[in-house]
C-alpha cells in the first residue's frame, strides 16, 4: 500500500536554497497585486479590438479552420497560427501607449 | 538600472517589452479560444457550411412528397421533421353554438355562429333591434349569449313577435 501512489517526498524544511524570484517575476507579483495588470490587459484589448486586429486573427482563423475542416482544429493549432502574425501586427501606436504606461508603472514601483 | 532609458536596448526597456509581450500573449490565447470555439460549435457561416446546410435543406423539401413553392410552410418540414396539412382536421365543438366544427372551417363558421362580419343571413326584426337597442343601454342580464349581443344573428325564435315584452321575459320565451 505504501508503494501505490508515486509521489515525491514531501520536502520538510527548506533542503534546498530557495531560488531568489527573476526581477520579471517580482515585477509581475506587483502588476497583479496593485491591479495594473488588470488595467494594462482592458486597456490592451479594447485598442486591438478598436483597431480591427482582432478581427484580422479572426480571419486568419476562420481561413485555417476551413482549410482543416472544422472539428479538426485544437486551440493550440490556432495559437501557433495567430501568435507569428499577430505579434508582427500589433500598430505602432498601441504597442507605444501601452509601453508607455508600463514604464510609468516601474517607476512608480521603484523598480 | 539606469535612471534614464537609452533605448530599446535598455533593460527598463527590455522589461517593458517583456510585460507587452507577456499581455499580448494572453490576449492572443483569448482570441485563439474563442475563434476555437466558434469554428467547433459551428457559429461561423463558413462557405463550405453554408453549401452543406443548403443541400440538407433541399433535401428535407425534396423529402416531402407533397411539397409545393417556397412560401408554403405548412407542406415543409419543420424543425421537429413533423408536415402539418395545408387545412387543420382537428374537430372540436364550437363553445358559442356547440356543434362539431373541423378547426379549418371555424372562423367561417363563427362568423355565421356569432354574427360578426359578414352580415348574410341576418334577419332584422323587431325583435332584434329592440334587443339592441336595450343591450345598448349595458344591461347586466345576458343569459342567452345569442341575443345579449350587439349583432342580432339568424337564429331568431319562433316566439320572435313577442320582443315587444319586457327583457327579462323575453330571455324566458327563449326555446
Amino acid at each position: 500500500m505504501r508503494g501505490s501512489v508515486n509521489r515525491p517526498p514531501t520536502p520538510d524544511v527548506d533542503d534546498e536554497p530557495q531560488k531568489e524570484p527573476t526581477l520579471q517575476e517580482i515585477i509581475n507579483i506587483k502588476l497583479i497585486e496593485s491591479g495594473e495588470k488588470e488595467k494594462l490587459m482592458d486597456l490592451l484589448r479594447e485598442r486591438l479590438i478598436e483597431c480591427g486586429w482582432r478581427d484580422e486573427m479572426k480571419a486568419l482563423c476562420r481561413s485555417y479552420a476551413r482549410k482543416k475542416g472544422r472539428n479538426n482544429v485544437t486551440v493550440d493549432d490556432l495559437i501557433h497560427v495567430i501568435t507569428p502574425k499577430g505579434r508582427a501586427s500589433v500598430p505602432d501606436s498601441v504597442k507605444a501607449e501601452l509601453l508607455q504606461r508600463i514604464r510609468a508603472f516601474l517607476t512608480s514601483a521603484a523598480l | 538600472m539606469s535612471a534614464s532609458d537609452d533605448g530599446s536596448s535598455s533593460p527598463r526597456s527590455q522589461l517593458c517589452s517583456q510585460v507587452f509581450g507577456d499581455l499580448l500573449d494572453s490576449i492572443i490565447v483569448d482570441a485563439a479560444s474563442e475563434c476555437h470555439r466558434i469554428a467547433r460549435l459551428g457559429l461561423d457561416r463558413n462557405l463550405e457550411e453554408e453549401e452543406e446546410e443548403l443541400r440538407l435543406s433541399a433535401q428535407a423539401r425534396v423529402a416531402d412528397p407533397s411539397s409545393s413553392s417556397d412560401g408554403n410552410s405548412k407542406n415543409m418540414v419543420d424543425i421537429f421533421g413533423q408536415t402539418h396539412p395545408a387545412i387543420a382536421s382537428e374537430i372540436f365543438d364550437c363553445m358559442n353554438c356547440g356543434r362539431p366544427i373541423v378547426a379549418g372551417r371555424f372562423a367561417p363558421h363563427l362568423e355565421k355562429c356569432m354574427g360578426k362580419g359578414r352580415k348574410a343571413r341576418q334577419k332584422t326584426t323587431r325583435s332584434t333591434t329592440m334587443a339592441q337597442s336595450r343591450n345598448s343601454r349595458g344591461s347586466p342580464i345576458s343569459v342567452y349569449a345569442p341575443y345579449s349581443t350587439a349583432n342580432s344573428i339568424n337564429r331568431v325564435p319562433n316566439g320572435g313577435s313577442s320582443a315587444s315584452a319586457e327583457y327579462k321575459d323575453y330571455a324566458f320565451d327563449e326555446p
